[in-house]
């Protein structure tokens, strides 16, 4: 008896640990998953001349964006520009990570901590027309140039897609911080003492006990930066014009443009694939990195 | 293995925080293939001690010597010496073959006598069978081995114990002793052992270095810290020893009511110390000292007893010679044998 009770008893309360999950599951599923269907089945609808949706189910948009290089090429640059966001941001993070994770300052720490995070403070908007007038012709870079000689005449630095590639690092580097800071925070201290006692240079400490230790972070913050870079739409946007080869840019303008929404949804839904596939890659290599070590 | 290297001269040393000294220790030098206990309560300057001789903490002044080498501005990384964290700090990431091999690999031992030195340290501490696992993968006493391991596969000018043993249950920790003693027998490496247990302290070392308030209280071998403690604080600390006060009276000086036999003279004031396994206790008589039960346990071998005299001085007593047990709120008597008391210096 007192076991069936018992029994009864943690069935209920598993029932109401359910429950709590309820609410958060039914709000992603309605405000997140329903709308993705439904841009899925978008994606597959035929148009006609003049971009109407019509009824049925055709792969042509798909073939379209793989077909047309003004397309298929955005998704691509995309990609580079993600992998080279990721990767700065992953270097540049690594140090101030480092130091917020470990350093017994804090003040630094303060310090350091307000001015990573504080592209999170201010307003995507606001920060891109900073860079915009740090670029412009009349902007402190090219007046700086000038003087010191460098240049002759101010540079079209707005028109270059480094300028964009350095406004989306901007943006992201807080990310790659906080998600580093946190794994490199979980290191015990006594295991980079151990590490020095046992003969090792820092070089070594880094190579065969933190970066290791820190691979999840490491992972994370991979994931989250390279995601939102690829999707990156309003810092290009206002930093270098829409007239950018890039995917997020190029959705705007099939479905605000041409009005060519299954268009717009099958370019989402290939950029979609393309950054599921490169973050499930990324997440396998940190497995593959943490089980080799452990070979 | 005779001891050959691993000499420790520490001269005019002071470590300090923010200008506040944890430690000062004008002179101790530790032997080759000496084992030396560094006992003391927490915030004594044990581990700041250790600290300083693995590398971590840089001395205000003095010097620290290994071998007459001034090591005091060597890297930690360059010492040779292996420190035993009270955490063991195994490398979670790494077998227990790997982390015994990380510090050959930083010395660029060849692969061939790598392989033969972790064996060979494995089978030190009874591990043999283990190199494959993770440290998780281990019990607190394998795992506290593997540590020990670690650090004597590079053969370290001296071994530095951080309270190896405080992270194993009590019976394991008696074991572990006999084990640590007889394996630094094996290898002969000179060896600082910090701990705040007694106990561990006088099992285990040649000398004992008893620390207060980041100085040093005494050093000697576990014999003369317990059979000769100078100060009040060496024979509460080790022995939990009774402090009482000696009285001078009409015959002579008194502890307790009882006329003793002191040698020297001018005694008031003085302190004298009685070891709980020194005190007697006996049926309440016209000779012995009157006391009354506070509590008594019973702790296998013998009685353990606090007690109040009828001057209000409590005392503990667990006496050798078993007797019968005396209730609590029972009147009885406390005697010892005059050698028993242990004359203290002042403070």
């Amino acid at each position: 008896m007192a076991a069936t009770r018992t029994g009864s008893r943690s069935r209920s309360r598993d029932l109401r640990g359910h429950v709590a999950a309820i609410v958060p599951t039914a709000f992603v599923v309605v405000a997140f998953l329903l709308p993705l269907i439904g841009l899925l089945l978008l994606s597959l609808r035929p148009t006609d001349t003049m971009n109407n949706v019509l009824p049925g189910f055709t792969g042509a948009q798909y073939a379209e964006v793989f077909g047309t290089s003004y397309l298929w090429g955005s998704v691509v640059e995309s990609l580079w520009l993600a992998v080279r966001v990721s990767l700065t941001c992953l270097v540049l993070a690594f140090p101030l990570a480092w130091y917020l994770a470990r350093s017994t300052s804090s003040v630094g720490k303060s310090l350091v901590f307000v001015i990573t995070l504080s592209p999170l403070l201010t307003s995507e908007v606001v920060r891109s027309f900073g860079w915009r007038v740090v670029m412009s012709g009349e902007g402190p870079v090219n007046v700086t140039l000038q003087a010191l000689g460098l240049v002759d005449e101010s540079l079209p630095l707005l028109r270059s897609p480094w300028t964009v590639f350095l406004a989306v690092v901007h943006v992201l580097l807080p990310f790659a911080v906080l998600a580093l800071s946190a794994s490199l925070g979980a290191i015990d201290n006594r295991l980079l003492q151990a590490s020095a006692d046992l003969g090792a240079g820092a070089l070594r400490t880094f190579r065969s006990v933190v970066l290791p230790l820190a691979t999840p972070g490491i992972v994370a913050a991979a994931v989250i930066v390279f995601s939102l870079s690829m999707g990156v739409y309003v810092t290009p946007l206002l930093v270098g014009g829409a007239n950018q080869s890039l995917a997020g840019l190029r959705i705007q303008t099939e479905a605000m443009v041409a009005f060519d929404q299954p268009r717009a949804a099958a370019l989402s839904f290939v950029l979609l694939a393309v950054t599921l596939a490169v973050c499930g890659l990324v997440g396998l290599a940190g497995r593959l990195a943490e089980r080799g070590r452990r070979a | 293995m005779t001891a050959t290297q691993g000499r420790v001269e520490i001269r005019g040393l002071s470590v300090g925080y923010g200008g506040e000294p944890v430690l000062e220790l004008d002179e101790l030098t530790i032997e080759a293939g000496e084992f030396l206990s560094v006992l003391g309560p927490s915030g004594c300057g044990k581990s700041t001690l250790l600290s300083v001789l693995a590398g971590f903490v840089t001395p205000t002044t003095g010097t620290v010597l290994i071998d007459g080498e001034d090591v005091t501005d060597v890297a930690p990384n360059r010492r040779e010496t292996g420190l035993v964290f009270q955490s063991y700090a195994l490398f979670p990431h790494m077998t227990v073959r790997r982390n015994l091999e990380y510090g050959l690999r930083t010395r660029r031992v060849a692969k061939a006598e790598r392989d033969e030195r972790v064996r060979d340290a494995l089978r030190l501490v009874d591990l043999a069978d283990f190199a494959d696992r993770y440290p998780q993968q281990l019990s607190g006493g394998q795992q506290q081995r593997v540590a020990i391991a670690r650090a004597l596969v590079t053969r370290p000018r001296v071994l530095l114990l951080d309270e190896p043993l405080s992270n194993l249950d009590a019976k394991l920790r008696r074991q572990m002793r006999h084990e640590l003693r007889e394996l630094q027998r094996e290898v002969g490496t000179t060896t600082v052992f910090v701990t705040h247990d007694q106990a561990e302290a006088l099992a285990l070392s040649d000398r004992v270095a008893l620390l207060a308030h980041g100085d040093l209280e005494q050093l000697g071998t576990p014999e003369e810290l317990y059979r000769t403690p100078r100060t009040r604080f060496a024979a509460d600390f080790v022995g939990a020893a009774n402090l009482l006060p000696v009285h001078d009276g009409d015959g002579g000086p008194t502890v307790l009511g009882r006329p003793v036999r002191l040698a020297g003279s001018g005694f008031a004031g003085a302190t004298v110390a009685l070891r709980p396994e020194h005190v007697r206790v006996v049926e309440a008589d016209g000779d012995a000292a009157p006391a009354t039960v506070l509590s008594v346990g019973f702790a296998g071998e013998r009685y353990e007893y606090r007690l109040r005299t009828e001057d209000g001085t409590e005392l503990l007593a667990s006496p050798a010679d078993g007797g019968r047990r005396f209730a609590e709120d029972e009147p009885v008597g406390l005697t010892w044998a005059d050698d028993a008391l242990l004359p203290l210096g002042a403070a």
